[in-house]
C-alpha cells in the first residue's frame, strides 16, 4: 500500500502540474493560432469570391 | 441560495460571451468542410484546446469524482491509463496519422473507403445510437451539479438543463465546427481555470494526510491498489488500455478534431500534448471525490463505502463532490468554478451535438439518399440536413436526458454504451489499416457482433463491465477475422479526398 500512494503522489503531481502548465501554454498560443487560422478562412473566402 | 450576487454575474456574463462567441463562427462558413471540421485548418494549440474542452465536461468531473468517493486512489488507474494510451497514439500516430491523411469527415466514412457504402450505414447507425444513449445522461448529471453548488431549487432543474441545451443548440446549429472551436477555446480556459482552483481549494481545507487516512481506514489497501481492488483488477485494467486505444482513435467527437487538423503531424501533436491534460483530467476530480468521502462519508455503508451525509441529508455517492464544493467555495470563487463547469458542459455538449449529428446527415441520411438514387446534395444542402440533425440530438437529449437513470457507476456505464459501438468501430478501422485480407464481410461480422459482444452479456445477462468489455472486442476481433478469411478479398482504393 505504501509503494502505491507514493507512485499516485507521483502521478497526481504530474498530472497537476502538467494540467497547469499546458493550459497555461493554450491560453497564450491557442489565441493567436485561432486568428491565424480564421485569416487563412476569410483568405480562401476571398478567392472563393474572386 | 449558494449564490451570491457576484457569482450570478460571473456566470450570466459567461454565458453571454460564450454564445456571441459562438455566432461569430458563422461568418466562416463556406461549405460542408468548414461546418464540420473548420476547414481543415486547426493549429496545434486551437486543437489541444478544442480536444480537451470537448472531452472534459462537468458530467467528466462527476463520474470521475464519484469513482474517488467510491474507490479512492485505486481509480487513479483509469486516468493514467486514458492519459498514457493518449501519448502512445501521438507518439505512434497509430490510426489517427492515417485517419487525418484520408481526410475524412466522419469515422464512418472510412468505411465506406475501405469496405462498402452498406457498412457505413451500419456502422452510421451503431455509432448513432451508442453516442446518443451515451450523451443521453449527460443534461441530468450535469443539472444535478449545477443545482447544488448553486443552490437553485432542484424543482427548476428541467427549466435551467433546458435554456443551456437551448443556448448550446443556437450557436452549435448556426456556426457548426467554426463556433466550437471558438467557444472551446474560451471554454477551456475557464474549465481548466476551475479545475486548478477546486484541486487546491479540496487538498487545502481537506488535509491531504485526512485524505489518505479516510481511504485507508475506509477501503484499506483496495483504496490504493487498483489490482486488488475487487471493483478493478486486471481484467479492468486490460479492458481499460483497449477501450482508450478505440476512444482515443475511433470516438466520433476525438476523430473529428484529428480531421479538423492541418496537417497528420499537427494531429499528432495534439494528441501527444492532450494526453497530459487526459492525466488531470481524471485525477484531479477523482481527488475531489476522496476529499468529499473525507469530509462527507459517515453515513451507512453501500458495498463498504459510507454514504455521503450532508446537513443531515443523505446523499448518492455521485453527489458528494458538488456538496463539498458548495461548502468549501467563497462567494466570486463559486461563481468562477459554476461559470467554469458551465463551460465544460457546454463544450461537451456542443460539440457531441454536431459529432453525432454529423454521423446521423454524413453516414445515414446521405448514403439512403444516394442508394435510392437520388443526385447528390450540394454542400449548402448537405449544411442544412446538419444543422435539422443537430436539431433532432438536442431535442431527443432534451427529453431522455432529463428523465433517464443511469444503473450503476456513471462512468462504466458510459464505458458500456461506448463499447456498443467501438469495439466493431476500433477492430474494423485496425484491421481495415493494418490488415490486407480485411474485407466487407469481415466488417459486418465485426459490427454486429461487437455490437452483440456489449449488449447481450452487460443488460441481458448482467455480466460485470470488464468481462462485457472483453467478450464485446474479442467477440468483433473474431468476428473480422472468420468473414475476412470466408468472404471474398475486394480491391479497394483508400485514394481520394472528400
Amino acid at each position: 500500500m505504501h509503494y502505491w500512494l507514493i507512485f499516485w503522489t507521483v502521478s497526481l503531481v504530474i498530472a497537476g502540474v502538467s494540467f497547469a502548465v499546458i493550459t497555461g501554454i493554450v491560453m497564450v498560443k491557442g489565441y493567436s493560432d485561432l486568428r491565424q487560422m480564421f485569416s487563412r478562412l476569410a483568405e480562401q473566402g476571398k478567392h472563393d469570391h474572386e | 441560495m449558494h449564490f451570491a450576487a457576484i457569482d450570478w454575474f460571473i456566470v450570466v456574463a459567461y454565458l453571454i460571451l460564450s454564445v456571441a462567441a459562438g455566432l461569430l463562427g458563422k461568418k466562416y462558413i463556406g461549405n460542408v468542410s468548414h461546418y464540420l471540421v473548420a476547414g481543415r485548418e486547426l493549429g496545434t494549440f486551437a486543437g489541444i484546446a478544442t480536444l480537451a474542452a470537448t472531452e472534459i465536461g462537468t458530467i467528466t468531473f462527476m463520474y470521475n469524482g464519484e469513482l474517488g468517493y467510491k474507490y479512492g486512489f485505486a481509480a487513479f488507474a483509469a486516468a493514467l491509463i486514458s492519459g498514457l494510451v493518449m501519448i502512445v497514439v501521438g507518439r505512434t500516430g497509430l490510426v489517427i496519422e492515417r485517419f487525418r491523411a484520408l481526410r475524412l469527415m466522419t469515422v464512418p466514412e472510412y468505411f465506406e473507403r475501405k469496405y462498402s457504402r452498406g457498412l457505413r450505414l451500419l456502422a452510421g447507425i451503431l455509432v448513432a445510437i451508442g453516442g446518443i444513449l451515451n450523451m443521453g445522461v449527460f443534461l441530468k448529471i450535469e443539472g444535478e451539479f449545477l443545482t447544488i453548488v448553486s443552490g437553485i431549487d432542484s424543482r427548476y432543474l428541467v427549466a435551467v438543463m433546458t435554456v443551456i441545451l437551448l443556448l448550446e443548440l443556437v450557436y452549435t446549429v448556426v456556426g457548426g465546427m467554426m463556433a466550437v472551436v471558438i467557444t472551446d477555446f474560451i471554454q477551456y480556459v475557464l474549465l481548466s481555470v476551475a479545475t486548478i482552483l477546486v484541486s487546491i481549494y479540496a487538498v487545502h481545507y481537506t488535509g491531504w494526510e485526512n485524505i489518505v487516512a479516510k481511504v485507508s481506514s475506509t477501503m484499506g489497501s483496495a483504496g490504493f491498489d487498483p489490482i486488488e481492488n475487487p471493483k478493478f483488477g486486471i481484467t479492468f485494467l486490460i479492458w481499460q488500455v483497449l477501450l482508450w486505444f478505440s476512444i482515443h482513435t475511433c470516438w466520433q467527437t476525438t476523430a473529428m478534431r484529428v480531421f479538423s487538423t492541418r496537417t497528420p503531424e499537427i494531429s499528432k501533436r495534439v494528441m501527444t500534448w492532450t494526453g497530459f491534460i487526459y492525466l488531470g483530467r481524471g485525477m484531479l476530480p477523482m481527488l475531489w471525490g476522496a476529499a468529499a468521502l473525507t469530509l462527507f462519508g459517515v453515513g451507512a455503508l453501500d458495498n463498504g463505502v459510507p454514504l455521503p451525509v450532508v446537513d443531515g441529508r443523505t446523499l448518492a455517492p455521485i453527489d458528494a463532490m458538488p456538496a463539498m464544493l458548495a461548502s468549501i467555495l467563497g462567494p466570486g470563487i463559486k461563481g468562477i468554478v459554476v461559470a467554469g463547469m458551465l463551460a465544460a458542459t457546454m463544450s461537451v455538449n456542443s460539440s457531441y451535438l454536431l459529432g453525432w449529428s454529423a454521423v446521423i446527415s454524413q453516414d445515414i441520411i446521405l448514403p439512403m439518399r444516394e442508394q435510392m438514387g437520388k443526385p447528390a446534395l450540394s454542400s449548402r444542402s448537405q449544411i442544412f440536413v446538419n444543422r435539422l440533425a443537430n436539431l433532432f440530438v438536442g431535442l431527443f437529449l432534451m427529453f431522455w436526458g432529463l428523465y433517464y437513470t443511469p444503473p450503476g457507476a456513471v462512468y462504466l456505464y458510459l464505458n458500456i454504451t461506448g463499447t456498443i459501438y467501438l469495439a466493431g468501430t476500433f477492430i474494423c478501422v485496425i484491421g481495415g489499416l493494418y490488415w490486407k485480407r480485411a474485407n466487407a464481410t469481415g466488417g459486418y461480422l465485426a459490427m454486429l457482433m461487437g455490437a452483440a459482444g456489449a449488449i447481450i452479456p452487460f443488460f441481458f445477462l448482467h455480466w460485470s463491465e470488464n468481462v462485457t468489455g472483453f467478450c464485446a472486442f474479442g467477440l468483433a476481433a473474431l468476428g473480422l477475422v472468420l468473414g475476412s478469411l470466408v468472404g471474398k478479398r475486394a480491391p479497394t482504393s483508400l485514394a481520394g479526398a472528400t
